[in-house]
């Protein structure tokens, strides 16, 4: 079992590596650092363009690999991931957000998941009634609403919201307020910003998982085993529950891993409406800022969320099926 | 269905032999072909109905919404300048005095034109790349899925913006961006589609007859994943709006002066409470869109998948 | 007599459906005593499975269900889930007919027994853990308790049915239902779990409901037979009775229809022309007129109902107007069903040696890597799926190849049917060694001789492609390009196989199983081969198609002078059609020789189990038979040391002596004749 994981460690980290390196040479190629300094007034030459770039490693005359050498060395050696072009640290800025995306992306994929997966039984169990029918066209259409629109409309219902309330009980903006002190306000605070964001991301999220597991349950409960469930004089309910559910599980675990990506695509426009400063909207400002080391940062962290996503669902598939387990270890 | 229940046969697989075999046995119903069956089962949906209307009038709108007005998306009315909708303006005009009814319409066609290309050659690059994988086996295959699998994990929407901020929104380098990095799940599941196909008994049946291997892509591979290639375009169009639409809206898709459905939603999430019709109208129209499409690829899928429950729920 | 258990009455079942409601079950009555059983017998879709899922209310809801079904004084039709539940498993136990997929995979079968034993009965974990055991123990499990805590894919199919054996009568339930319960099974497997069905039955004294469509199951079985056609019983008697005096055409025709593996080869078969009509708006009158070789104008009328016919003994009951004519399988002296001729090959005027070897394969051997671990594959080992197969197809020959399953028949028939090299040992057709075969032309003539018919009628046909176009492909794939040639060769192939030329430009989702059965057999025909190979050709059928589709073989054969490969694991069919059978085991070629030689004086322990483990459709046979039950299951053929492969299983080695049993062990047996060259096994000691 342990082989098993360290291998797929040691196989994730080297999908990791790969894929941050070459961001890294994408973002070399498409992104220009000398344009932030063009703009300013007064103008500068070229050499002292050139020199200021230079203390970064993103002047575009030192030769690429050269760059390159630099900056995975300062990776390797000190867990330095450099510099944007007005000197800045990545590691600093990297630092408060992961925290910050974190809270987001956690909360709102353990919300749809849950969601999702109660919704799939409850449907699942009145399959062609009101009920199911009704819900099922509503996570087809919050499935295929663009983010943008979802989340712009939970703005406009929260403002509508807190009107009719009279005060501000949700913000729609900002992860925190500077001026809140005390551990319970603080996570009053965190609360009451953190609610619409994450409703915006689960609003999406969810209903992916319902109409997957919804499906695969439909299977399930016309499988042999429930029927030999429900003769050994199980209910229908209870046969679903105790040999459907589980059992269709597995499959929505292994989705999961794949969602990673998507989510963080989420979570990009998420904070970019909500004015969140995690990741998304650090990797929004790099590439308008031509901030290559900040950009290839954003890329190795995107890799890093799948391939926990990943290891996460293996290992759930693992407690879940023994089939696995047995030629797992 | 796994539940051996003859009685129930008739509800999952071959419904066509139902009246068929009905016409053998001389009752005298005619012979329904495959198409009149794909028809009525499309049909008998009624959400793909509904999608497939609202597609038909945003195309329209698309189309010949242009007619009804006299601005062009680019026109600026310096008489009004974030003007709610009016009868001069009937979407109203954004802060900039542009006409948000001829963005609107430029917008949609727009974005039409973007997923339907794309969507389009991901199919093709998807249907190619993953049915050449199952067919070579070995080594090429395991290389194939392997750029897949590490394509799939690469954060490609930050690549996609990379380049595509690089190229100052040109929407036909965006086409060929998202083109780049949308093909690769279409492909893996045709693939895996394929790879079951390669052990049907009649692919077998023909190869032992001696005919050959692109004679057997090409009649026996290709018309069975026909149908999963449809869906699969259709829902691929709906992915896509969805990528434009995210990108131009973060500032690295369609940019000004061009304007696209995700460029408005941009435009209107900065005023959405000074400005709100700004935001509704192609929030609207996006919304519409992707929904549609959504609902025709339920349809078709369910349609053309002869394992597929939509079959028979009398 | 006493009172019946279960009694059913009326009961009627339809579902909706695309084209129609179908009438699965139309009016079915029983009375089920204690400890009887009563076996209940038809083709698929007649209705026999919807029955029983009635009686145990397990149909989907959207099933219209009528009539009443009595438990115990008690109607369940009027109840819903949750008091059925009470009683499904306490006074109602099910065994399904597919092992592999009706236990949980993600449970251990220890927990699975638990579950069923709690569900009913205030027992603690650790009381029902040891009654778990217990049960697995009387259904022989080996080492029960401790194969209680493995899950179901570590067993294999014979003991998961054992398993749902031991779930079923946990509770000890009045009554038992098995659908189909040995049909996904190997044939010395069906003996030992209908021994264990025996053995449950007479441990609860539960009566049983053994539905099935194996005649010879039900002959063994049974105390009484129900017939069921289109969703009716048409024939209801004792067990002796009905299979010795049947009344009902459908009944004599079934019956005539099933090869045996006691009858000699070649006894021509009754085929029922026409194909099962579909439940939905059914005429009135008999639903068998329009296949019934006894039909009069009055069978249109109405439907029979089920009553005594004249001279008919008590409890014997059938649904034909005509049956009181009926005796011996004959109606007013001429017989109900005319035997077809039985067709005389030409080739077969000669002496075997004399004639030509389309086919050879000397000592060819094929292995697999086998491979473990979840993301890189390593090889842990090799299986032998084929050990030196030698054997010989003359001109005009039917070998038959036999075996259960994973005893290398289907490796072998792809070996041959890929046409290279083989890993070891040579393989010739037609007189050709494939090794030598050089370019594609040269592949292609051996193709054009040599063609297949697959197991699945339906997965062989391309749905995509008209029967015009399936038929003409493999023409085409041999450079045939004149158009008016294919389109009369197309033509005369369907005229071949009994079907209409106009009917070419359909779908094959248009035909039925048999007729689609049919088509592939007109492909393989359509290059004029010498060789056809068969792979399970009709053991996708119901047993009246299947008749038909034998029978067309037989006469395809005399009439085109073909030679056979029949690979089959029905040993009653492959009587029927070979002219000489192997029998294989774990990769190996034991008894090889002419088909009545070998079925008759089988020399090989394990010939001899398999054969007398196939039921034979006469309960008088069947009550004093010998069978020679086997112990166990299949080896895996991942072992390649020398001996015998038979030897863990084989009944002669344990009545050997130490010396004769190193034997066994350490020394591989050749497949010799002692004196007689056609009939030759391969054990030490026979």
């Amino acid at each position: 079992m342990l082989r098993y994981v360290a291998r797929k460690i040691v196989s994730w980290t080297l999908m990791i590596v790969l894929a941050t390196n070459l961001t890294y040479f994408l973002a070399n190629w498409f992104l220009d650092p000398r344009a932030n300094y063009l703009q300013l007034r007064p103008p500068r030459t070229p050499e002292q363009i050139d020199r200021a770039l230079s203390q970064y490693d993103l002047s575009p005359d030192t030769p690429l690999l050269v760059r390159w050498w630099h900056w995975i060395s300062n990776i390797v050696l000190h867990w330095n991931w450099g510099y944007s072009p007005v000197g800045e640290a990545v590691n600093g800025q990297i630092a408060f957000r992961i925290g910050v995306s974190a809270q987001l992306v956690l909360l709102s994929t353990i919300l749809s998941t849950v969601i999702g997966i109660a919704l799939a039984v409850y449907t699942a169990a009145r399959q062609y009634r009101f009920a199911d029918r009704f819900n099922q066209s509503l996570s087809i259409i919050t499935l295929n609403i663009p983010v943008p629109v979802a989340g712009l409309a939970v703005v406009l219902l929260a403002i509508a919201f807190n009107r009719s309330l009279g005060s501000t009980l949700l913000f729609v903006a900002g992860a925190q307020s500077p001026t809140v002190t005390g551990f319970w306000p603080l996570v009053l605070d965190r609360l009451r910003h953190l609610a619409l964001p994450t409703i915006a991301l689960t609003v999406i999220n969810y209903a992916g998982y319902h109409l997957l597991q919804r499906s695969l349950l439909l299977d399930n409960i016309n499988a042999d085993y429930v029927r030999m469930a429900r003769a050994k004089g199980l209910t229908r309910t209870e046969a679903i529950r105790r040999h459907g559910l589980r059992t269709s599980l597995i499959p929505v675990a292994t989705s999961i891993a794949f969602t990673v990506p998507a989510l963080f695509t989420g979570a990009v426009l998420t904070e970019t409406i909500f004015a969140w400063e995690g990741m998304g909207r650090y990797f929004v400002t790099t590439i308008s800022k031509n901030d290559v080391h900040g950009a290839v940062a954003v890329a190795a962290f995107g890799a890093l969320m799948t391939a926990f996503g990943a290891i996460l669902a293996d290992l759930a598939v693992v407690a879940l099926d023994p089939r696995v387990r047995v030629t797992g270890s | 269905m796994t539940a051996n229940i003859p009685g129930l046969e008739p509800l999952v697989d071959d419904v066509s032999s139902v009246p068929s075999a009905v016409e053998e046995r001389g009752v005298g119903r005619r012979h329904t072909s495959r198409r009149r069956l794909y028809l009525r089962r499309f049909l008998r949906n009624r959400g793909a109905v509904v999608g497939l209307a609202i597609l038909a009038l945003l195309i329209l709108f698309a189309l010949a919404g242009s007619l009804f007005t006299s601005y062009t998306y680019t026109d600026v009315d310096f008489a009004n300048l974030s003007s709610a909708p009016s009868p001069e303006h009937v979407f109203g005009t954004n802060g900039a005095g542009n006409d948000t009814y001829a963005q609107a319409v430029h917008g949609l066609q727009r974005s039409l034109v973007i997923a339907l290309a794309v969507s389009l050659l991901t199919t093709m690059i998807a249907a190619f790349v993953g049915a050449a994988a199952a067919y070579l086996g070995g080594l090429p295959e395991k290389i194939i899925l392997g750029v897949v699998h590490f394509l799939l994990v690469v954060p490609s929407f930050l690549i996609l913006a990379l380049v595509s901020q690089r190229a100052h929104g040109d929407w036909r380098v965006l086409i060929l961006v998202l083109t780049v990095f949308g093909w690769m799940f279409g492909a893996r599941v045709v693939w895996s589609l394929t790879t079951s196909l390669r052990e049907r008994e009649y692919v077998q049946a023909a190869r032992y007859m001696g005919v050959g291997p692109v004679r057997i892509v090409l009649r026996h591979l290709i018309p069975n994943i026909g149908s999963l290639l449809i869906v699969s375009f259709t829902l691929g169009v709906v992915a896509t709006v969805q990528s434009e639409t995210a990108l131009s809206f973060i500032g690295f898709g369609v940019q000004l002066p061009d304007v696209s459905l995700g460029t408005m939603l941009s435009d209107g999430a900065n005023t959405v409470s000074s400005a709100p019709w700004l935001f509704y109208f192609p929030a609207g129209l996006v919304t519409l869109l992707t929904v549609s499409m959504a609902l025709i690829g339920d349809g078709l899928r369910d349609a053309l998948d002869p394992t597929s429950r939509s079959g028979g729920r009398a | 007599m006493s009172v019946p258990v279960l009694s059913v009455r009326d009961l009627e079942v339809s579902f909706p459906s695309e084209a129609g409601r179908v009438d699965a079950v139309r009016g079915v009555d029983f009375d089920l005593h204690p400890g009887r059983t009563l076996g209940i017998v038809g083709e698929s879709g007649s209705g026999k499975s919807v029955t029983s899922m009635a009686v145990m209310g397990l149909l989907p809801d959207y099933a219209a269900v009528s009539g009443s079904i009595t438990l115990n004084g008690r109607d369940l039709l009027g109840l819903d889930d949750r008091q059925l539940s009470k009683i499904r498993g306490r006074e109602l136990g099910m065994i399904f007919q597919d092992p592999l997929s009706s236990l949980t995979p993600i449970f251990s079968v220890g927990r699975q027994l638990v579950e069923a034993l709690q569900i009913h009965q205030d027992l603690d974990r650790d009381v029902a853990w040891k009654r778990a055991v217990e049960l697995l123990d009387l259904v022989g499990i080996p080492n029960a308790a401790a194969r209680a805590r493995s899950f179901p894919h570590e067993f294999s199919g014979g003991m998961r049915q054992r398993v749902v054996i031991a779930t079923a009568i946990a509770n000890n339930p009045g009554v038992l239902i098995a659908d189909e319960p040995t049909t996904a099974l190997d044939v010395t497997v069906q003996a030992q779990i209908l021994e264990v069905l025996k053995l449950a039955q007479a441990e609860t004294g539960a009566a049983l409901i053994l539905i099935t469509h194996d005649l010879g199951v039900v002959a063994g079985t049974a105390d009484e037979v129900m017939v069921m056609y289109a969703g009716r019983p048409v024939e209801k008697a004792p067990v002796d009775v009905l299979f010795a005096r049947p009344r009902m055409p459908y009944t004599i025709g079934v019956l005539g229809a099933v090869p045996r593996v006691d009858s000699a080869a070649r006894a021509p078969l009754v085929p029922i022309t026409g194909n099962p009509p579909l439940l939905i708006d059914l005429p009135p009158g008999c639903p068998f007129e329009p296949r019934c070789p006894i039909s009069v104008a009055r069978c249109a009328d109405g439907e029979p109902e089920l009553g005594p016919a004249s001279r008919t003994t008590a409890g014997h009951t059938v649904a034909c107007i005509r049956a009181d004519g009926i005796e011996d399988g004959q109606i007013d002296g001429a017989p109900v069903y005319p035997l077809p001729p039985v067709p005389e090959s030409p080739a077969v005027a000669l002496p075997r040696d004399q004639r030509p070897a389309v086919l050879e394969l000397t000592a060819v051997s094929k292995t697999y890597p086998l491979l473990k671990g979840a993301l890189l594959k390593r090889r842990v080992g090799w299986v032998y799926a084929v050990s030196e197969v030698s054997l010989d197809i003359r001109e005009g020959e039917t070998l038959g190849l036999v075996g259960e399953s994973g005893c290398g028949k289907t490796t072998t028939l792809v070996e041959i049917m890929n046409l290279r090299r083989p890993e070891h040992g040579t393989l010739r057709v037609g007189g050709v060694d494939v090794a030598e075969l050089r370019g594609r032309g040269a592949e292609r003539e051996l193709r054009r001789r040599l063609q297949m018919v697959f197991q699945d009628p339906m997965g062989s046909l391309d749905p995509r492609l008209t029967v015009f176009d399936i038929l003409a492909e493999p023409l085409r794939a041999v450079g045939e390009a004149d158009r008016a040639a294919i389109g009369r060769r197309v033509e005369k192939l369907m005229e071949l196989v009994g079907l209409d030329p106009e009917h070419s430009d359909r779908f094959p989702t248009a035909f039925s199983g048999g007729q689609r059965q049919r088509i592939g057999i007109a492909r393989a025909l359509a290059t004029s081969p010498s060789l056809v190979v068969l792979d399970e050709p009709v053991s996708a059928l119901d047993v009246s198609i299947q008749a038909g589709v034998i029978n067309l073989l037989n006469e395809l054969k005399a009439e085109l002078g073909l030679s056979y490969l029949f690979v089959a694991h029905d040993l009653s069919v492959v009587r029927n059609i070979s002219d000489r059978v192997a029998v294989m085991y774990l990769g190996r070629i034991v008894e090889i020789g002419a088909v009545d030689e070998v079925f008759e004086h089988p020399r090989h322990p394990y010939t001899e189990a398999l054969l007398s483990a196939i039921p034979v459709p006469d309960p008088q046979v069947e009550r004093t038979r010998k069978r020679v039950l086997l112990r166990g299951d299949l080896p895996s053929p991942t072992d390649s040391s020398p001996g015998c492969r038979f030897v863990s299983r084989c009944p002669l080695h344990l009545t050997l002596d130490d010396a004769q049993r190193a034997r066994c062990t350490d020394e591989t047996p050749a497949l010799t004749g002692g004196g007689d060259v056609d009939h030759r096994n391969a054990c030490h000691f026979r």
